[in-house]
């Protein structure tokens, strides 16, 4: 034990060295999945190469799929990027699934109301209604958080819970939202002003995706280059300091955890206003946990969760050809995502030597502000 | 109430609290030591297929109960590995091993059987026909499975180590005071490896009562359907003590069958409602207003030896 530590403590490496070593751990962890899920298929029968050329091809061997993978990448980055923001100021946010709930209900109540307004104005009604609902969603977690100490973990986990059954209590009759004698349980069809356009005809590509896109941009350049985004990034790497320099902490934590949990609610809207069309009992699944694994596959970096949530947008459409073509059952694509992120936080840079980097570099930066 | 439909209740209520109570008993113990394990909640799944499939290959429940138990402890040494070891966050580890227990058993699960819902050898009742047959008792306590009763019995087992035992005191104080462990030349690291250990080996044990206690089928895509995540908050609101854990377990189960029994009878309050107590009172737990709740000083915090 002893000796492996000095050991390490030896290895300094050269700066450049570590820039590449760490910019390689995520690609070197998920191809370490790729090889560990290869010999589970090889074990449950079927040829990896195969395989993974059918799930290569079922993610982007068409425009076809390529359109799929989007619409399946669209929680995941308007999610992921619900958990990134919070990642970046060292809060969890593991609740995105009750939020995506929430959310879905708050602009599916919006979409179904006449509004005497152009369409464009009736779906970011509904979006924004989204948002607030999000909101409200993360607003006990973040108080609780932010001025009573309590670990936002759990209080964001439980809140799942109490989403997934909220939202399953309005699509069943007699309330108001309820499509009456439905087969399954489910709200009525949100009206047409309110739906996102399909970009790609013969397709379900809708815009989500490129909302999600584009916040993302924003919240990178939010956080890399104002204040605000600098007052997060600093309570996520030294709260210590932020505290010194004399800036509201709490009211900063309060504001993230917000504002990540409104992201949430947004990525539930854009799979009822552009691809469901309703709100269905139970229609998350587990996606915003997937959107948190996004999150931390590419540990809180809002550009990289871009390539991230296509990454995983991807398996899960190329996994359903790869079932037709091979017979292995599509949620393979939750073991090749699990591995993925286990790889690449058990690969290489401990965790904790990350973080000490990055304390180091925003504690520079508030020097160099003239804090 | 009808009277058959509260002895039903009570009934139903001891024999889904039962699987709970058995993931407490290790998720107690890992939480003491400091670390967090979401991850009983995959732990709890894989466990529940595993005993299901040994089940109904051999036919013999208990080497099932040991296989399911073997390989929760298996899960939770990865959990171990990434958490104390490598020092990695303790709730991206345990959402991944939610993920990959979730998508490994829908793709074992259909390798194992042909047919859906098939039948295995489930867990004997054994008590007589005699005790069966008193009034009340007979009916919610003596025609329960052999798994139910182990349930019953565990959580005060468990409270006799964590209070009574050397041992347990160092499980305690690895969770408080890692510091004076260390200083008392004891391993934490190996303190708390013991603590994720039983926690994974308590969640696969937890998921063999889930399949095997009378069900004897497994069900693909997430049969667990959240339970491990309930088994959190039971041992919060159970502040991280074995039998209060368990009575609140006992009371979750009891919310679960009542929540059932109003989805199919009907009922005043919406069924929803009723599930959402375990989570609702966590939170009410957590915020304090149900009395004051402290975690462990070191609860979900990595531990450095380097650092004291």
């Amino acid at each position: 034990m002893i000796k492996a530590t000095a050991l390490r403590e030896k290895l300094v490496l050269p700066a450049i060295g570590e820039l590449l070593l760490s910019s390689f751990r995520p690609l070197l962890g998920i191809l370490l999945a790729f090889i560990v899920s290869a010999g589970m298929i090889a074990l449950a029968g079927a040829n990896p190469i195969q395989a993974y050329r059918a799930l290569i091809e079922g993610a982007i061997g068409s425009p076809q799929s390529i359109a799929n993978t989007m619409v399946r990448a669209s929680p995941l980055l308007l999610g992921g990027l619900g958990a990134a923001v919070g990642v970046k100021a060292g809060l969890w946010n593991v609740g995105i699934e009750g939020q995506m709930y929430a959310g879905a209900v708050g602009a599916t109540a919006v979409a179904l109301i006449p509004l005497p307004v152009p369409s464009w104005l009736h779906v970011t009604l509904s979006m924004l209604a989204a948002a607030v609902f999000g909101a409200a969603w993360g607003l006990i977690p973040a108080y609780l958080r932010a001025y009573r100490g309590v670990n936002e973990v759990v209080t964001t986990l439980m809140l799942n819970y109490v989403g997934i059954y909220f939202a399953s209590w309005l699509v069943h009759e007699p309330q108001p939202l309820a499509e009456p004698d439905a087969f399954y349980p489910m709200s009525r069809i949100i009206l047409p002003s309110a739906r996102l356009p399909i970009l790609l005809k013969g397709s379900s590509l809708h815009p989500g995706p490129i909302i999600g896109i584009a916040l993302c941009v924003v919240a990178y350049l939010i956080l890399r280059y104002t204040p605000f985004g600098f007052r997060t990034r600093l309570i996520g790497s030294n709260p210590e300091v932020a505290r010194y320099t004399g800036m509201n902490v709490n009211r900063q934590i309060l504001f993230v955890l917000i504002l990540a949990a409104a992201m949430g609610g947004v990525a539930g809207s854009g799979e009822i206003l552009g691809l469901k069309l309703r709100l269905y009992d139970f229609f998350v699944g587990g996606v915003g946990y997937e959107a948190l694994a996004v999150a931390l596959l590419v540990m809180g970096n809002p550009l990289l969760v871009i390539p991230g949530a296509l990454f995983f947008g991807g398996l899960k459409s190329g996994a359903a050809s790869m079932q037709i073509t091979t017979g292995i059952e599509a949620p393979m694509a939750l073991v090749i995502q699990a591995l993925c992120v286990l790889f690449v936080i058990g690969v290489g840079f401990a965790e904790r030597r990350w973080i000490d980097r990055r304390k180091q570099k925003v504690t520079e930066e508030a020097k160099a502000n003239g804090y | 109430m009808d009277i058959d439909l509260l002895l039903n209740w009570l009934q139903a209520s001891l024999r889904l609290g039962a699987p709970l109570i058995l993931v407490s008993i290790g998720e107690v113990y890992t939480e003491r030591t400091g670390v967090l394990n979401i991850g009983i909640e995959g732990t709890m799944l894989t466990g529940a297929l595993t005993a299901v499939a040994i089940s109904y290959f051999t036919g013999n429940v208990f080497i099932a109960a040991l296989g399911a138990m073997v390989i929760g402890g298996l899960i939770a040494l990865g959990h171990a590995y990434l958490t104390v070891t490598r020092r990695a966050n303790q709730v991206v580890s345990g959402a991944m091993i939610n993920f990959f227990a979730l998508g490994a058993t829908n793709v074992m699960f259909a390798r194992l059987f042909e047919r859906e819902r098939e039948r295995v050898a489930v867990f004997p009742v054994l008590s007589s026909d005699g005790l069966r047959e008193i009034p009340f008792l007979g009916q919610v306590l003596f025609s329960q499975p052999l798994i139910v009763w182990i349930a019953i019995i565990l959580p005060f087992i468990s409270a006799w180590v964590l209070y009574r035992t050397v041992w347990g005191l160092n499980i305690r104080a690895v969770g408080d005071h890692p510091q004076a462990v260390a200083t008392a030349g004891l391993s934490v690291i190996k303190h708390k490896y013991l603590g994720v250990l039983m926690s994974g080996v308590f969640a696969g044990l937890g998921g063999c009562a889930l399949t095997l206690s009378e069900l004897g089928y497994f069900a693909p895509g997430g049969m667990t359907a959240g339970r491990g995540f309930i088994v959190l908050a039971a041992v919060i609101v159970g502040r991280w003590d074995p039998v209060r854990t368990a009575v609140i377990c006992l009371f979750f189960g009891a919310a679960d069958a009542l929540q059932l029994r109003v989805q199919a009878l009907g009922g005043i309050i919406p069924y929803q409602f009723l599930a959402m107590i375990p989570y609702l009172l966590t939170i009410a737990a957590l915020a304090g207003l149900v009395g004051r709740t402290v975690p462990p000083k070191t609860w979900g915090l990595p531990y450095d030896p380097k650092e004291y």
